[in-house]
């Protein structure tokens, strides 16, 4: 089956998440993408997962996931060298995405303007962690800082325990955010060139990419000076988490029918009428008194069951997935979604597969991702650059 | 030259509501699609029913929430549970290049506009559906809200302090990562349409995008048979990072060490220079075992400093830190004002207020947020007229019908 972006060719030159989700979104739906990677490697090589826990650059597992259906070389773009057989490269390609850091774009060669003189149709997109200008555009951002400059972890905590910290959300959130508006921006560019014939320069801000997703939040500020806090009580109820006999449910039961259910659901117990219950916002400023009631009932009920019977009656509970879970579902696995892969070093890896399927041009894993330097010599031959000239030179 | 945008002349018919949907035909509105949102006065997307509103007035069009992420479009009524109104809609899809929705499995089905149908009239129609599980599989007629794709998906399960439940993170995260995985779906469909001449269906469901963002976690199960722990705001990986306590009410400041030059430079702020090599703190591995006396020592020092000043000083020393921002310090963060990140338009109902605006920008194409968001309704009969092709006599029979509510 062809896939949608066959034909297009893009160069990415990145560490960890956001320059190479944003590759492996174009990727998986058939770009030829080739990975750039300094001699020291991606730095998604020394973070793991790795297979018995023994770590080995070619076998980190979140490195498998974002560099698979792509080829990787090694290139060192501090090197003049390096830099002018990066700009060879980038005469021969449609897209090149990058997160180099802004202080440091310059020292890598990264000058859109003197590789779109040469290549004229050329679409560069640039990550950042505060975008590539600004009073802040020099700032370090690993995830915790851009996803707290975003606004986000300022909302995540427990009410009653002002003393914990706004709380981050697993993984590189912000880098993810930032790759989808990076694919986002980037696809833009390349519709717009089908009218235009020009590439142009695209950057993608981390922060904003997570001020973006800021839901009701951010508006309480300009529509009722009100300054949203994760200490703050939700103003309707329930939606929370219960501990049953064997896992964590979340309870969703916001519109009044759903509530009805659910009671109806419970047997409808003495409590489920008091008129302290009476509607969501009651629900919601009463929860001291509720949350009890409905952990009790929850207690030594499965997760499952619980789920099962709530999705039957159209109340969207959901299970407290475990990774277990996840692997083992029905549904997931009735869809295809995990994808396994053999690899050189790592063996066959199961990962997330298929964020979509598209009917006409399918998502496909074709390669696993490249280990270090592995189509160096290959993809320096095409754009006809002597790789061993390089070596010699300590370039690649 | 006047500028262009990138999706000029592309039309999409949104039937989406609450967020998922809504935040993925914004993105393309940002590109520049004339994106018209169908809507109905019978039932009001969820966002138009929820604060916040100015003065604490309610009011169909004065939802901050709906008037953020609906920006640039435009808004027409139709009551499809009247057959003439599925009549009007099926016209405005066969003059439009993609339809987008976020119903549950089936609905666009049963209300006579699936796919298989308006592509009869529009072969080469994109449409994209963002359901909560997907469109097939034994699980594809439960229903999701957004706020349960969180736990649903994992991240729950891995998010959360030491030693306690499994916690939300603060948003419907399932949400804007569906919404903009659907923008990049479609994106690629339409150029593959450029070059093909070929529609496509997509079905996206939340609940597998959400995976997407979370491969480290279940790699790690299908390598290990492990499952990270919660371990708060730590990192294997970098020490000390987390969000530590500032001066002033309930303010704090993230802070990550990236490597151990990264420390030695920390060290010599807090005045313990020496701690760059002692062998307790020198290696990445040193300072995990030592973690808590790290963060002890951390927030000594930044809790006698405003957030503010702290990360300027952090970060004029190569040290990754920023405040953690609450929405009052994203309205007046200096360098997003200086960066024009902010939309202020005038909005009929509420006014100019500050919106959030688009995450990247583009050095040529014409690529902002056009218009603010529409009240209800507000394009219907120029819609009807303009694309769809009704005479004013038809559509006044249409309203009289009460199809266009």
């Amino acid at each position: 089956m062809p896939g949608a972006l066959d034909g297009l060719r893009v160069l990415e030159i990145g560490d960890l998440v956001s320059a190479a989700y944003a590759t492996k979104l174009l990727a998986d739906l058939g770009a030829d993408v080739v990975k750039v990677e300094a001699r020291r490697g991606d730095l998604a090589r020394g973070r793991g997962p790795f297979p018995r826990n023994t770590p080995h650059p070619d076998a980190s597992g979140l490195f498998l996931y974002l560099n698979a259906n792509k080829r990787g070389i090694t290139l060192d773009l501090t090197h003049p060298r390096g830099q002018a057989a990066l700009e060879a490269l980038a005469g021969r390609i449609d897209l090149l995405v990058h997160n180099v850091h802004p202080t440091l774009m310059a020292a890598h060669g990264l000058d859109y303007e003197r590789l779109a003189a040469a290549n004229p149709r050329l679409v560069m997109t640039s990550i950042a962690p505060f975008g590539l200008s600004g009073p802040h555009a020099s700032y370090r951002g690993p995830d915790v800082v851009t996803w707290s400059a975003g606004g986000v972890s300022t909302l995540n905590g427990l009410p009653g325990l002002p003393d914990l910290p706004p709380l981050k959300a697993f993984g590189d959130q912000s880098g993810f955010q930032a790759a989808l508006n990076a694919a986002v921006g980037s696809l833009g560019a390349l519709f717009a060139r089908l009218a235009s014939g020009r590439g142009e320069h695209v950057e993608v801000s981390a922060q904003e990419s997570v001020a973006a997703i800021l839901e009701l939040t951010f508006e309480f500020w300009p529509y009722t000076g009100l300054v949203a806090s994760r200490l703050g009580r939700k103003p309707i109820q329930p939606l929370c988490f219960v501990e049953c006999r064997d896992g964590w449910l979340f309870l969703c039961a916001v519109e009044e029918h759903q509530w009805q259910s659910f009671v109806d659901l419970m047997g409808n117990p003495e409590w489920g009428g008091l008129e302290v219950f009476a509607n969501r916002l009651a629900r919601g400023a009463n929860f001291d008194a509720l949350e009890p009631f409905l952990q009790e009932w929850c207690r030594d009920r499965s997760v499952h069951e619980l789920y099962e019977a709530a999705q039957r009656r159209r109340i969207p509970f959901a299970p407290v997935s475990t990774m277990g879970d996840l692997l083992a579902s029905p549904h997931l696995r009735a869809r295809g979604f995990f994808a396994t892969l053999a690899h050189p070093v790592a063996g066959p890896v199961t990962m997330p597969g298929a964020p979509y399927k598209l009917s006409g041009t399918p998502w496909q894993l074709r390669t696993p991702a490249p280990t270090l330097g592995q189509h160096t010599a290959d993809v320096l031959a095409e754009a006809g650059i002597d790789a061993a000239a390089l070596s010699a030179a300590g370039v690649v | 030259m006047a500028r262009r945008a990138p999706l000029e002349g592309i039309r999409v018919a949104d039937f989406t509501w609450v967020w998922a949907g809504p935040f993925c035909t914004l993105q393309l509105a940002h590109l520049g699609a004339e994106v018209i949102r169908v809507e109905t006065a019978t039932r009001l997307c969820v966002t138009r029913l929820l604060p916040p509103y100015p003065d604490m007035q309610a009011g169909t069009n004065r939802s901050g929430y709906f008037n953020q992420y609906n920006q640039g479009k435009k808004s027409i009524t139709l009551d499809l549970k009247r057959p003439e109104a599925v009549e009007v809609a099926r016209r405005l899809c066969a003059a439009s290049d993609v339809v987008a929705e976020n119903f549950a499995a089936g609905v666009m089905d049963r209300a006579g506009l699936g796919y298989e149908t308006l592509r009869q009239r529009r072969p080469d129609l994109i449409m994209v559906a963002l359901s909560g599980y997907g469109a097939t599989g034994p699980d594809s007629d439960k229903v999701s809200y957004g706020p349960a794709q969180v736990p649903l998906s994992g991240m729950s399960s891995v998010t959360g302090y030491r030693g306690f439940p499994p916690m939300h993170v603060g948003i419907s995260y399932g949400d804007p990562t569906g919404g903009l995985h659907g923008a990049v779906a479609v994106l690629a469909a339409l150029l593959h349409r450029a070059r093909t001449g070929e529609g496509q269906y997509i079905d996206l469901s939340q609940w597998e995008t959400s995976m997407a963002v979370l491969p480290d976690a279940l790699v790690e199960y299908t390598m290990n048979g492990t499952p990270p722990a919660r371990d708060g705001n730590r990192d294997r990986h970098l020490a000390p990072h987390g969000i530590f306590r500032a001066a002033g009410h309930d303010r704090w400041i993230a802070v990550a060490v990236e490597d151990d030059a990264a420390w030695a430079r920390l060290a010599a702020l807090l005045g313990r220079p020496e701690l760059a090599s002692d062998p307790r703190y020198a290696t990445l591995a040193a300072r995990k075992l030592h973690e808590d006396e790290l963060e002890a020592l951390l927030t000594s020092w930044t809790s006698e400093r405003s957030p503010e000043e702290a990360t300027a000083t952090l970060q004029a020393a190569g040290i990754a830190a920023f405040t953690a921002a609450t929405n009052r310090d994203i309205a007046e963060d200096p360098h997003l004002r200086a960066r024009g990140f902010f939309v202020e338009l005038p909005h009929p109902e509420v006014g100019t207020r500050q919106h959030i605006g688009i995450p990247w920008r583009m050095s040529a194409s014409d690529c902002r947020v056009r218009r603010p968001a529409p009240c209800l309704g507000a394009d219907t009969d120029a819609v009807l007229r303009e694309v769809c092709g009704y005479t004013a006599a038809e559509i006044d029979t249409l309203r009289a019908a009460q199809a266009l509510a």
